[in-house]
């Protein structure tokens, strides 16, 4: 086990510096650069912009630049943003823990949604409402985020007058977009769980439990369950990408203040120090939660325990 | 969307309805893109003067957009380049991502390592943030908007891929063909890669579906097709400023849309067999 | 279950929505003092540094937390006094001299006087190396300045500079304090590093999403003919960035925001339908135009960019995309700017003269309806301007209206970074939207000199990929704009420069932009300066 988890720790830093590097590689090779997109309209002279360049170190060789970096960013310095003129480290502090939070409430509405939908799905009602039920997740990934984000702003804001976006009370402000984020990402999750739990309620031990008089509850409950819900585990570390990806849409959608709407206005400043330290946060996060799911994994599942490495 | 990393059992398709409705709408968006010509006699490009956002009807059934261009050719002309885009992003994830993970899992060893930790690295980076460098990189453009897609999809391709070697190479056949005096490149050809075939193809109909979705969020994003080709994420994307006024302009191609993906998942289910 | 929501969904968008009729335009009660104002912008602010704050997004934040020494009436465009009382200058006007008004104080408490008004300017004028500030484009010639006592200042020239007094009362001629001015150019994003004596105070900001201004309770030096004085009536401004068009206007009408910047066209009926305020006043800068950069090979000659004019129909461009708020170009000023003349007869749509001039200049029709001469296919590059009002579908109809001609225009959709270094490039742009708003002959100036906006990719300016393009004679004419003391003498350059740009064809201008703005019916007092950023000084909320 401790080798194995050494093994496991080694291949996530690994994967993290190559993560690093590339990234760095990919941002350096983009056209055009961030000091020109916000000074050349305003008139600065050819020196000026020079000097600007020199301040920002942008000036120096490749390799100095990549060593440079990679140091900073290993004592906690992730630089300086052109585009907002404040270190990335101040934008980080104003924009991270609202992405946390819109992505750890979307998770877990999402999880919640799926389970609702796969247990209607599997032991819900009459046939044709789990028939019906079960097209529901695929409807959910085929409707574009941005496109179901701004409907819901016209329905529930706009014509029903429910919820405010411009200025929501405090507990109001998140509904919408945590909804938006969750539709996609519930559906690949009630999938799963549907599946899971067909297979279990055909399996012979719970078929045995029956015929011994066990209610429906309790055989949802202890074996159903625990053996579902582990695949859902391991989707959290899948889907994690996904929540990135669905907050820059959302937020700008709904003109919220996060993680994905600096990385928008990062991409197209092409302010590389933010979006540097945007990979390698994103990385380290998705790095540590597929770390934990497979270190995890074994713990709950007993008989996996022995052996087990994720592809 | 990641409902493709899912285990998926291999098995032919049995029809049913779903399933045969799932193809006629994709044989009809296909039919449009081939000849769209026969779907309607209305420019896609070339607006009418003075004929901007009128509503649904006869003359205009989805109405017309801000330059007057009749939105229903606009949808009909777009089938062909946004499928276009979503065929070359699959084709880029399944070409690149199924010959990493098959020499990943043929080659195992430090081969395997390493390519396995390149795929870590690519599933690292926020896809979105991923896809929009490489169109910064490559250039604006509805065929390099797609390879910014389907670079994104390689990872799990690659993933799916080898799992499936893996699965296969580890099978009775297979260790008897090797027993046979069977070369590696030749039981490779023969027997691994069409038994992990059914899994990747369908991976590749549900990326299919994801990648019309990709590409139109790179269109809300402004960095999908440039105009005024009518590419179904652009029609969205310029349909929606037009929402107090006009909300069938994004809506119709939205609804396409969503038939489309819907589809292509239906499709991709059948194939891998994996009916929920 | 999710068949019936998509048909609430449409029932919904479908109806006419919810229609609350209001007391349309009430007789003006008296101001009530308070509240706070919710103003939704388009775009995030960028740069705040004032001579560099000439985006709408940057100057409608500065207009309310700057003041300038003079204020331009937006009516009359007179000049009158604000933080200066009153000013004197010489004959050939290269000295001026002001005094100020006693008692200003920055919002940190130091004194607006006139060693900081001098130091200001000299900033402005002269640019700061060290600190990486640029020139102020509305400033010309400026040489130094001299502090005759703590209120009177005297601002010396090189050159005749008549310019200068509508200069010092623009947007990029915001007084700041000291410390703003000891703070480099790349961090002058941050709102809260810009301390300016003006009604309302940076209270928080959150970068690209929301700024919150409160008002100045001190504050007692507003514009001294202003009909409003005192501190500001609002309580606070929230700006919030909303970038989707959408939003903006769904927001205003369910009653969610008070003002919106950048409504629509096509959305302004339905504003005034619902008894909203509309407010679309004129920038009165250079038209939003097409501009030619005559270094590319390709429209290089005279009779390829006269007849691109020429096949140019800004009318149908103005009647498909625009309303009655957006005037077709009579010249490549607004027709409300200073100095404009009508040159409507030169600008005709004529496809016909266009033909001609084509297969006289030896560029005949070739394969797939594109003209070609020696080889060499007539098809040009543009990159859409996206803040530029629908400016996507204009360059589009442009290009349908070209093809027709026989020319193909490429319209780019391309990121930023590309853009900007393409837009330097004239082999790769030959062709590029362009619009500029001052209420100042000198913003010709501003926008065709290589030294400034540079629209045309002049030799010399920061494009370092011109081969060999300059035109001394329109540069003479552009000097002479900025030199010339005598209004008169000054006002037949600015026509000259107009008939010169037209004759040339370096630009086909299309129509004359206006900013538009909707409020909600309980917004008072809303005004504009000369060119068309809201200030919110005498604004206040109507009781529902």
């Amino acid at each position: 086990m401790g080798r194995y988890l050494a093994q496991r720790v080694g291949q996530a830093l690994l994967v993290l510096a190559a993560t690093f590097t590339l990234a760095f590689l990919l941002l350096q090779a983009l056209p055009g650069d961030a000091v020109l997109i916000k000074f050349l309209e305003l008139g600065l002279t050819p020196e000026q912009l020079a000097d600007i360049r020199i301040a920002y170190g942008a000036d120096a060789p490749l390799w100095q630049q990549y060593l440079h970096a990679m140091g900073a960013f290993l004592t906690g310095n992730f630089g300086y943003s052109i585009r907002a003129g404040v270190p990335v480290t101040q934008l980080l502090a104003e924009n991270l823990p609202s992405t946390l939070l819109l992505s750890a409430l979307a998770f877990a509405a999402a999880s919640l949604l799926a389970l609702v939908l796969a247990l209607l799905a599997t032991l819900g009602g009459q046939g044709w409402v789990r028939a019906l039920v079960r097209s529901v997740p695929s409807l959910f990934i085929a409707i574009p985020v941005f496109w179901l984000g701004i409907m819901l702003i016209q329905v529930f804001s706009f014509q029903l007058g429910w919820i405010s976006i411009i200025s929501p009370e405090p507990w109001e402000e998140l509904i919408l977009p945590v909804a938006t984020i969750a539709v996609p990402i519930s559906a690949p999750l009630a999938q799963v769980l549907i599946r899971n739990i067909d297979a279990v309620l055909a399996e012979p031990f719970v078929t045995v439990a029956r015929a011994k008089g066990a209610s429906h509850a309790w055989v949802l409950r202890w074996h159903v369950a625990r053996n579902a819900l582990l695949p859902v585990l391991t989707m959290a570390g899948v889907l994690f990408g996904e929540l990135l990806g669905g907050a820059v849409v959302t937020e700008a959608v709904f003109g919220l203040n996060g993680l994905g709407g600096l990385t928008q206005q990062a991409v197209a400043n092409q302010d590389v120090a933010v979006l540097q330290a945007i990979v390698v946060i994103s990385a380290a996060a998705f790095v540590a939660i597929n770390l934990l799911v497979d270190l995890l994994y074994p713990v709950l599942d007993p008989r996996l325990a022995r052996g087990r490495r994720t592809a | 969307m990641s409902g493709a990393a899912l285990p998926l059992r291999a098995g032919w398709p049995r029809l049913q309805p779903g399933l045969l409705l799932a193809c006629a709408v994709l044989a009809l968006v296909l039919a449009w893109a081939i000849a769209p010509g026969l779907f309607t006699a209305r420019n896609p490009v070339q607006g009418i003067p003075g004929a901007q956002l009128l509503p649904p009807s006869w003359a205009h059934p989805l109405g017309t957009d801000g330059l007057g261009r009749d939105q229903f050719a606009r949808v009909v002309y777009g089938a062909r380049e946004s499928l276009a885009g979503a065929f070359v992003a699959v084709a880029v994830g399944l070409v690149l991502g199924t010959g990493l993970g098959v020499l990943a899992g043929a080659r195992s060893g430090w081969v395997d390592a390493v390519v396995m930790r390149l795929v870590d690295t690519l599933l690292a980076i926020p896809g979105l943030l991923l896809s929009l460098s490489i169109i910064i990189l490559l250039g604006f453009g509805s065929i390099k908007a797609a390879v910014a897609v389907g670079i994104v999809a390689v990872a799990q391709f690659a993933r799916l891929s080898r799992a499936e070697v893996l699965r296969v190479r580890a099978s009775d056949y297979v260790e008897a063909a090797y027993g046979s005096g069977g070369r590696f490149g030749a039981v490779l050809w023969r027997h691994v890669l069409p038994n992990s075939l059914t899994s990747v193809l369908a991976l590749a109909a549900l990326q299919f579906g994801s990648a019309i979705l990709a590409l139109s969020t790179l269109g809300f994003l402004g960095y999908g097709a440039p105009p005024p080709t009518p590419e179904w994420g652009l029609l969205i994307a310029e349909g929606r400023d037009f929402l107090a006024r006009a909300w069938w302009l994004t809506t119709a191609p939205g609804l396409v849309v969503v038939l489309v993906v819907l589809s292509a998942e239906r499709i991709s289910r059948a194939i891998g067999g994996a009916r929920t | 279950m999710p068949l019936r929501r998509r048909e609430t969904l449409a029932a919904v968008l479908a109806s006419p929505a919810i229609l609350r009729t209001l007391p349309a335009e009430a007789q003006p009660a008296t101001p009530v003092r308070g509240g706070t104002l919710i103003y939704l912008e388009q775009q995030t602010y960028t740069q705040l540094y004032p001579p560099a704050g000439g985006f709408y997004p940057n100057g409608g934040v500065l207009n309310q937390i700057t003041d300038k020494l003079t204020y331009q009436n937006p009516r009359t465009l007179e000049i009158e006094p604000w933080i200066a009382e009153s000013w004197t200058t010489n004959a050939d006007r290269t000295e001026y001299v002001f005094k100020l008004r006693p008692g200003v104080t920055f919002s940190d408490g130091t004194k607006c006087d006139a060693e900081a008004v001098a130091k200001n300017f000299d900033n402005f004028g002269l640019g700061n190396r060290d600190l990486r500030y640029p020139v102020s484009e509305v400033i010309s010639n400026y040489q130094r300045s001299e502090v005759v006592d703590p209120l009177t200042v005297r601002f010396v020239f090189s050159r005749p500079a008549p310019g200068f007094l509508q200069g010092t009362s623009v947007i990029g001629s915001g007084l700041v304090s000291l410390k703003t001015l000891s703070t480099p150019f790349d961090q002058l994003g941050d709102a809260t590093k810009i301390i300016g004596s003006g009604p309302y105070v940076v209270q928080r900001q959150t970068l690209g999403r929301e700024l919150v201004l409160t008002a100045r309770t001190d504050y007692a030096w507003g514009p001294k003919l202003h009909p409003h004085q005192g501190r500001a009536l609002l309580d606070g401004i929230r700006f919030v960035v909303t970038g989707e068009d959408s939003v903006r206007i769904g927001a205003l009408l369910a009653g969610q925001a008070h003002v919106i910047r950048q409504i629509q066209a096509y959305d302004e009926k339905q504003v005034k339908d619902r008894g909203f305020q509309l407010f679309a006043p004129s920038t009165r800068g250079v038209n939003n135009s097409v501009v030619f950069r005559p270094d590319n090979p390709l429209v290089a000659e005279l009779a390829v960019r006269r007849a691109l004019l020429h096949a140019t129909n800004a009318q149908e461009i103005v009647d498909t995309l625009f309303s009655a708020n957006y005037p077709k170009a009579t010249s490549i000023i607004a027709s409300t700017a200073q100095g404009y003349i009508n040159l409507a007869e030169k600008l005709t749509f004529d496809p016909a003269l266009s033909a001609k001039l084509f297969d006289d200049a030896g560029w005949t029709m070739g394969p797939g309806g594109v003209r070609q001469k020696d080889g060499k296919q007539l098809v040009l590059t543009a990159y859409e301007s996206p803040p530029q009002p629908r400016n996507k579908d204009t360059l589009q109809l442009v290009a349908q209206q070209w093809a027709k001609v026989g020319v193909r225009l490429n319209v780019l959709a391309g990121d930023l970074g590309s853009r900007t270094l393409d837009s330097l490039d004239p082999a790769r742009t030959p062709v590029a939207p362009a619009m500029v708003g001052r209420a100042d002959p000198d913003v010709i100036r501003s926008q065709y000199h290589p030294l400034t906006r540079n629209v045309l990719l002049q030799a010399g300016g920061v494009a370092t990929k011109v081969q060999n393009f300059a035109d001394a004679r329109l540069n003479a004419l552009l000097d002479g704009i900025a030199s010339e003391p005598d209004g008169e003498k000054r006002m037949a350059l600015v026509a000259d420069v107009q008939r010169y740009v037209i004759d040339q064809a370096y630009t086909i201008p299309i129509f004359e932009e206006p900013q538009v703005f909707a409020a909600s019916p309980r917004l008072r007092g809303m005004g504009f300066e000369a060119v068309g950023r809201p200030s919110f000084y005498g604004a206040w909320l109507a009781a529902r």
